[in-house]
């Protein structure tokens, strides 16, 4: 990953070079992770330093560099001959153990209870645990290398630059063409629809700097103000670099076709219906009258009212109540828990027999996402989870 | 989520009120005779319903209702119900019309048969029932009609020892108010028949029932003499057994709730503090011999029932299960009779007989479907889930 650069009058001689290498990356492979995110030791030899003055900045971040670089070589020697061990523990081939075995076998050897998977042991490559950094910004004499390096955030004003450049370029050549009589072409026309702008945080990653939330919004502006120009096509490449895609859900879950039981009916089972600590697993049969069975016993096997509602509900906002049989079996929980791990069974089953038009309402309404809350731990010194008890003077 | 619904929708319903209005007077004037709906029936004697009339309502008349149904016999929430439409109305269903048949085609000259109606909770057994009551009431059947033995087993008014019998308990204020409920259902029958009394009945040193003396008298003597209503009461049943063995009068019997006269406690708590045994009731045994087999021109018709035992033994509604071996056996033969949950007809019946009544103000569209849904066509629960619609 490091590119060495070796003696001094390379980098003396070729400071421009290096400059770009600086901007741009040294590997094109680190270019689509992180392109100003770099890497550039720089080692002054022996000779050089006696004949050059180097200022003690440089002299610190070499420094800094070279222990970066011990460090990041034995991490990775200790992650190769980790993973040969774990291959070896799982009875696997070393050579071809991948991240994905790894962390198989981490959850398998070190089981944890943890809820939070950033609290869980891992193992991961040292490139992913520790962050990357940047490159040297100034050369040997202390002098820096970016015109910008004294607003401290060099890359993200670059960034701003950029988009003022390619805004500008665009002008003229809207003028241009308006000279000309052209006018832009419809069909070409940006669709951002389905995109956003890159949040902060992988902006931030991706410029190895940290920004301020004002700063951010200057750069969204500035966005905007590009994407919403007539000939902003033009400029496609540069804008679809800080858009990403918005997901469409539901489109993205893919939808099980119905199976056909020994009655010819179609039926959908959906398993690991969750809700609390409930689990269910619901079969919707179609066409039916509206039977239900929980258990093998009738809808009063929640006596509660609410919990009757709770079936009711995904049924009849799709409009199949009366028009298909339902079958559970439900185990766990409580009563409203069961009855919330069925009422999302039956409204992920019933996506297979209502139109892509239903699916996204009943998705809209909430049927078809997984209710994550459980019930908060009680704390020492408190009565509940939350509540204090009683505040008594004395 | 139903009934935000529901309720969303009930600002529209008020809009729609006025132009509901016009055709309402019209289903609502049919006890005057002029028009009658699709879900109601003219004929008012149970005896005279068939299949035809099944999912229909009929109305009881208010002096029979208060002459039958008096001192209980309907559910307490059908009463409320009652009080609120103004009129008491029953529907026609065929645990009822079966039960009908078998009566009416019985040979009363043989042993008393009985009748068990089971089912689940809130399915109508009680109100099927009222029905036969209603049926025996209007066919000169002498009734004796229990409304609830729980009610004597869980929460009786005063408990006593027995002064005649050693270990055993008396619930004077319950068997007065069962003799007046006995003597208000059958008060013409009592005076019409010639009902004697076959022995003298001693109840202290001055107070006595001499033998020849009326039904009515020794009724009447039980509730003016609390004390002695409990022996009074098993003196009447064990007369009204010769009198029907005699062929001097028919009988039905009428018993709801009737496993609990063999729930393994009670809650009365005899003098060491223990808890009773059902058994140890003095009216236990009287109603215990009426529901045996050996007497004729009588009737007898049980209800066992899930609510009538105490948690811990409901597990089933079936007879087996809730009279238990010792109730079982003393039964046995007797013909089952299963009640259940609304027919579609039935539902749908019931759901316009509320439309009528304007007890359903709400009515966005699918409502039944949701009201279907929601109470499984269960009569209780249909009737509780309407409450607030």
């Amino acid at each position: 990953m490091a590119l060495r650069v070796f003696g001094l009058n390379l980098v003396k001689t070729n400071r421009s070079v290096l400059q770009n290498v600086c901007k741009t990356g040294a590997t094109p492979t680190q270019q689509t992770v992180a392109p100003y995110a770099t890497e550039v030791t720089v080692q002054a030899s022996p000779a050089a330093v006696q004949k050059q003055k180097v200022s003690k900045a440089m002299k610190a971040y070499l420094k800094r560099a070279n222990e970066h670089d011990e460090f990041m070589k034995t991490q990775h020697l200790e992650f190769q001959i980790g993973k040969r061990h774990l291959a070896n523990m799982m009875g696997a081939d070393p050579e071809t153990f991948t991240q994905q075995d790894i962390d198989e076998a981490i959850e398998y050897l070190f089981p944890s209870g943890l809820f939070d998977k950033k609290a869980r042991p891992a193992m991961k490559s040292p490139d992913e645990v520790f962050p990357a950094r940047k490159a040297a910004e100034f050369d040997e004499t202390g002098r820096p290398f970016h015109s910008m390096f004294y607003t401290g955030n060099p890359n993200f004003f670059q960034l701003l630059h950029d988009i003022v450049q390619e805004t500008n370029k665009i002008h003229e050549l809207e003028e241009r063409l308006l000279r000309r009589g052209n006018t832009p072409d419809e069909n070409q026309k940006l669709d951002t629809t389905g995109f956003q702008l890159m949040p902060k945080d992988q902006l931030e990653l991706l410029l190895v700097e940290s920004i301020a939330d004002i700063e951010y919004s200057n750069f969204v502006n500035s966005m905007e103000r590009l994407i919403a120009l007539p000939y902003a096509y033009k400029s496609k490449e540069f804008i679809e670099r800080f858009l990403k895609p918005l997901m469409d859900q539901s489109k993205q879950l893919e939808i099980p076709k119905p199976r056909i039981d020994e009655q010819g009916r179609q039926y959908i089972t959906t398993y690991e219906c969750l809700r609390k600590t409930a689990r269910a697993d619901v079969t919707v049969r179609m066409p039916g009258t509206g039977k239900i069975s929980i258990n093998g016993q009738d809808i009063f096997y929640f006596p509660e009212e609410k919990c009757r509602e709770q079936l009711l509900f995904p049924l009849q906002f799709s409009q199949m109540l009366g028009k298909v049989d339902i079958e559970a079996n439900v185990e766990g929980g409580g009563p409203s828990g069961q009855s919330g791990a069925i009422r999302w069974g039956i409204a992920m089953s019933l996506r297979s027999f209502v139109d892509q038009e239903m699916i996204e309402s009943m998705r809209l309404a909430g049927l078809l996402t997984r209710d994550y809350r459980i019930r908060e731990r009680k704390k020492f010194g408190q009565e509940g989870a939350r509540r204090k008890y009683t505040w008594k003077k004395r | 989520m139903f009934r935000r619904q529901v309720a969303s929708l009930s600002r529209l319903q008020h809009l729609q009120m006025s132009t509901n209005a016009a055709p309402a007077p019209t289903s609502t004037s049919a006890s005057s005779g002029e028009a009658i709906s699709e879900f109601r029936t003219a004929v008012t004697n149970p005896g005279e319903h068939s299949s035809l009339h099944v999912a229909k309502f009929y109305t009881i008349p208010v002096e029979q209702k208060k002459k039958i149904f008096g001192g209980g016999g309907l559910p307490k929430q059908y009463e409320q119900q009652i009080k609120t439409f103004q009129e008491a109305c029953l529907m026609v269903r065929s645990p009822a019309l079966e039960l009908l048949h078998y009566i009416q085609n019985a040979d009363l000259s043989k042993p008393a048969v009985r009748y068990v109606v089971y089912g689940a909770n809130g399915v109508g057994k009680t109100l099927t029932m009222a029905h036969v009551l209603h049926y025996g009431s209007l066919n000169d059947f002498m009734l004796v009609h229990v409304p609830w033995v729980p009610n004597w087993m869980k929460r009786p008014k005063e408990a006593a020892n027995s002064s005649t019998q050693e270990g055993f308990i008396d619930l004077p204020f319950d068997a007065a108010a069962w003799l007046v409920h006995f003597k208000t259902q059958n008060l013409k029958l009592l005076q019409q028949l010639d009902l004697k009394t076959s022995k003298e009945y001693v109840w202290s040193k001055r107070e006595s029932t001499p033998a020849g003396s009326t039904l009515l008298e020794l009724v009447e003597h039980g509730i003016a003499r609390i004390k002695y209503a409990s022996e009074t009461t098993a003196a009447l049943i064990s007369e009204i057994k010769q009198l029907s063995n005699a062929g001097k009068c028919k009988t039905m019997v009428v018993i709801d709730g009737f496993n609990a006269f063999f729930h393994p406690e009670t809650r009365i708590f005899s003098e060491n503090k223990q808890r009773v045994t059902p058994d140890r009731i003095t009216l236990t045994q009287p109603f215990l011999d009426i529901t045996s087999y050996d007497w004729t021109n009588g009737i007898c018709i049980l209800s066992v029932d899930k609510i009538a035992m105490t948690e811990g033994y409901m597990a089933s509604h079936m007879p087996r299960y809730l009279l238990g071996k010792e109730g079982f056996e003393h039964l046995d033969p007797f013909i089952p009779v299963h009640v259940e949950n609304y027919t579609e007809k039935e539902f749908y019946n019931y759901i316009s007989y509320y439309l009528d009544r304007r007890w359903i103000n709400k009515t966005p569209p699918g409502f039944e479907e949701q009201l279907k849904f929601m109470s499984n066509k269960n009569p209780y629960e249909l009737m509780q889930l309407v409450k607030s619609l």
